[in-house]
């Protein structure tokens, strides 16, 4: 016998049998699934966003904010997620549908951002809060996106996408002004869209205690 | 196959033993010289990193060191580009010394090792510039990966003639582990890159797969080559054989069965079916078999033979790195219970565990695996016994100290995040003291690899003459019945 082939056939064994488990399973039960007709709006759920947002995907990526930002609520009894009000129930595969990838994240250094876009829903704060945190929350530890930003000396007139209201250390002189790049547009389109507020089936709000 | 392996390492004689060794010297020497550049090119990434959490003003508001791309680069920096390779230019020492064969055609090698790290500098500069993927551990670009994967067939082609040719005998466990490992990889990584990142399938299948790849990669990639030094090098430095074939075996096979299985445990109660989480939760807490069965098995090996750890660097590292390995999967066992997880996940416990699995066992093991190796292939001495002495006690404080406290930081900022009366804010104010003091400890790591890296280019600018007496860190005692092996 050769013990080579015994050993080969064994480790295949083990290892194949994972990844039939947890590769060919989902790829075969979760990798086709389909938004669910919403009857009271005539839309879907999850609802379609807009090209914007999922540029925004890349954006959100592509500065590492799944580093210190989850994005799944989980239920009880595993977490005190939705009694903390980070979302009305928990995160199923459906909701990650429109996402390319799961930013599903390892810690929460930040807040929980399933739900950020039920919570905030003005642009201008959130742009103020991406370009500098500290002057919005001043204990916090997000670092700056002001890269995203394009700080510029206001020319005959100010841009009607000027971020209104900075204050603290980076905000713009006079006669300067603050303008978002498509990159800090595409975020902010992207961080308002995050909405799990809409009923799937699969995953029924738990009814309150 | 309780009767097809030996406990004996090899039974080579000196001369043979140069021979084998001196083929294989240029690429394991290449592997481990690079490795080393990125092992101190990640932690001063890492410690950057750290700064930023206690001190967000450090270097902040420029695109390339923003957090979320100095984290992600020192993962992934050490990740592939040290540990990796680490654990390619051990694979291919062992791999030739068990199989007992000189090595052929080592150019293939080199440049697989070459290509590698073009690999790697590729994914490193595709974070900077804004390309990561943002899946764990697979965050290099699409095109990064396909040169890895590249050089890695080389390598795996190289394993497979080699594992032919190799002069019949029994199977000594390195092997065992030797084969589970240059398997698993490739295996992992074609199959993660594939439907993660270069055709990506629908988002809503994705997180079991990263979850299975980032738990395989540390437990069917990095553990068993780390095992297969071990249980290399153990005996022989003690001059004893592998106390229990069968303990060997039990760990061996348990190791790969719920290693496999192991992954899913992080994300009990996300967007993934309950069962997959079950099973992962199930296979987290049987990891316990191979860690009490390895701790046995060495233990009993190296029984009234512990002095050897005092004198000998390679002995030191090397058991310094297995404890640590079990008390990772000792940890990860009770931290995956849903009771004990609904507290810490998503708390700095994780950052804890993977520094204690990726760098309290993996890089000491390696450690000690090249201070035992790099001697043998160059016919030259460590130069200096005082520098490894400090890299050994600056690496062990380091890591224990941030494990510790990010530990009990972690398990403060857990409750905290938990518990329903208490604010966000106060969880980042509870945690504050010992993300400060972890990045204090990142920077003993940091400068434990900057001794290991001098010491390694001393020797290669052969700070020391050739033919002297081998580095001890302390002096052997007059009438110890230990065999010189440092
Ligand atoms: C170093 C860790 C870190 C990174 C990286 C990070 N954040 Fe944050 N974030 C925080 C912390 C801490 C808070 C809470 C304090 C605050 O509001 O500033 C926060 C708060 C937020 C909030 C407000 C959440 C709420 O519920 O009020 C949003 C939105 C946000 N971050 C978005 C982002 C985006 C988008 C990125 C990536 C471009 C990002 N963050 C990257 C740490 C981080």
């Amino acid at each position: 016998m050769n013990k080579l082939t015994l050993l080969f056939t064994g480790i295949f064994l083990t290892f194949g049998s994972a990844w039939v488990g947890l590769v060919a399973y989902p790829v075969a039960n979760l990798g086709q699934m389909q938004p669910l007709p919403n009857e009271e709006t005539g839309g879907v759920n999850p609802p379609t966003v807009s090209g914007l947002a999922i540029a925004g995907q890349k954006v959100y990526a592509a500065n590492g904010c799944m580093e210190c930002h989850t994005q799944q609520v989980r239920p009880d009894p595993f977490s005190t997620d939705i009694a903390k009000q980070l979302g009305k129930r928990q995160t199923v595969p459906r909701d990650e549908i429109r996402e390319h990838t799961p930013f599903l994240g390892e810690y929460r250094i930040g807040q929980d951002l399933s739900n950020y876009g039920a919570r905030q829903t003005d642009a201008a704060a959130i742009h103020r809060h991406l370009y500098s945190p500290t002057s919005v929350t001043p204990w916090s530890n997000m670092p700056s996106y002001s890269y995203l930003y394009e700080y510029r000396k206001i020319v005959s007139q100010p841009s009607a996408h000027a971020i209104q209201g900075l204050t603290g250390s980076r905000a713009p002189k006079p006669g300067y002004e603050v303008v978002p790049t498509q990159q800090a547009e595409a975020l902010v389109a992207y961080l308002l869209s995050l909405n799990q507020n809409y009923p799937l089936p699969e995953s029924p709000e738990p009814t309150a205690k | 196959m309780s009767n097809d392996q030996s406990s004996q390492p090899d039974t080579l004689n000196s001369a043979e033993r140069a021979t084998i060794d001196s083929s294989v010297a240029a690429p394991v020497i290449l592997f481990f010289g690079t490795a080393i550049f990125w092992l101190l090119f990640g932690s001063v990434f890492e410690l950057i990193s750290a700064i930023k959490l206690v001190w967000p003003c450090f270097l902040d508001g420029c695109a390339l060191l923003t957090y979320g791309r100095t984290s992600v680069v020192s993962v992934n920096a050490l990740a592939f580009g040290w540990a990796t390779p680490a654990a390619i230019g051990i694979g291919l020492w062992l791999t030739a010394r068990l199989c007992r064969v000189e090595l052929a055609r080592y150019k293939s090698l080199l440049a697989a090792g070459i290509i590698w790290n073009i690999g790697t500098f590729v994914g490193v500069a595709g974070i900077f510039v804004g390309d990561n993927t943002s899946i764990s551990h697979l965050n290099f670009p699409g095109y990064a990966t396909h040169i890895l994967l590249l050089a890695f067939i080389l390598i795996a082609v190289w394993a497979i003639v080699t594992f032919n040719h190799r002069k019949s005998g029994p199977l000594y466990v390195s092997q065992w582990f030797l084969v589970a490992g240059f398997f698993s990889f490739p295996w992992l990584y074609a199959t993660a890159s594939q439907l993660l990142v270069w055709n990506p399938i629908q988002a809503s299948a994705q997180p079991a797969i990263a979850a299975w790849f980032a738990g395989g990669f540390f437990n069917l990639w990095l553990a068993p080559m780390g095992l297969a030094a071990a249980f290399y090098l153990i005996p022989k430095a003690v001059g004893r054989q592998i106390n229990s074939n069968h303990l060997s075996l039990v760990a061996f096979w348990s190791l790969l069965l719920f290693g496999a299985w192991s992954g899913t445990s992080r994300l009990i109660g996300g967007p993934l079916p309950a069962w997959m989480v079950s099973v992962g939760v199930a296979a987290s807490v049987m990891m316990i078999i191979p860690a009490l069965a390895v701790a046995l098995n060495l233990h009993f090996t190296l029984d009234g033979h512990y002095a050897a750890m005092s004198w000998s660097p390679a002995l030191r590292f090397t058991i310094t790195g297995v404890s640590m390995l079990v008390f990772t999967w000792v940890f990860t066992a009770i931290n995956s219970l849903p009771a004990v997880s609904s507290v810490t996940n998503f708390s700095d416990i994780t950052r804890a565990l993977n520094l204690l699995g990726y760098y309290g066992f993996f890089s000491m093991t390696a450690f000690g695996a090249i201070y035992y190796i790099v001697p043998r292939l160059t016919g030259k001495e460590w130069p200096s016994s005082c520098l490894i002495s400090w890299h050994f006690w600056l690496a062990t404080t380091g890591v224990l100290l941030a494990v510790s406290v990010l530990i009990l930081g972690g398990l403060i900022q857990g409750f905290a995040l938990h518990d329903i009366g208490v604010t966000f804010r106060s969880s980042m104010d509870f945690i504050f003291p010992f993300r400060f003091v972890a990045a204090l400890a990142a920077l003993l790591i940091v400068c434990a690899n900057l001794a290991f890296a001098l010491v390694f280019a001393g020797l290669h600018w052969s700070l020391r003459r050739p033919g002297t007496a081998p580095a001890l860190i302390a002096v052997r005692e007059e009438n110890s019945q230990e065999p010189v092996a440092v």
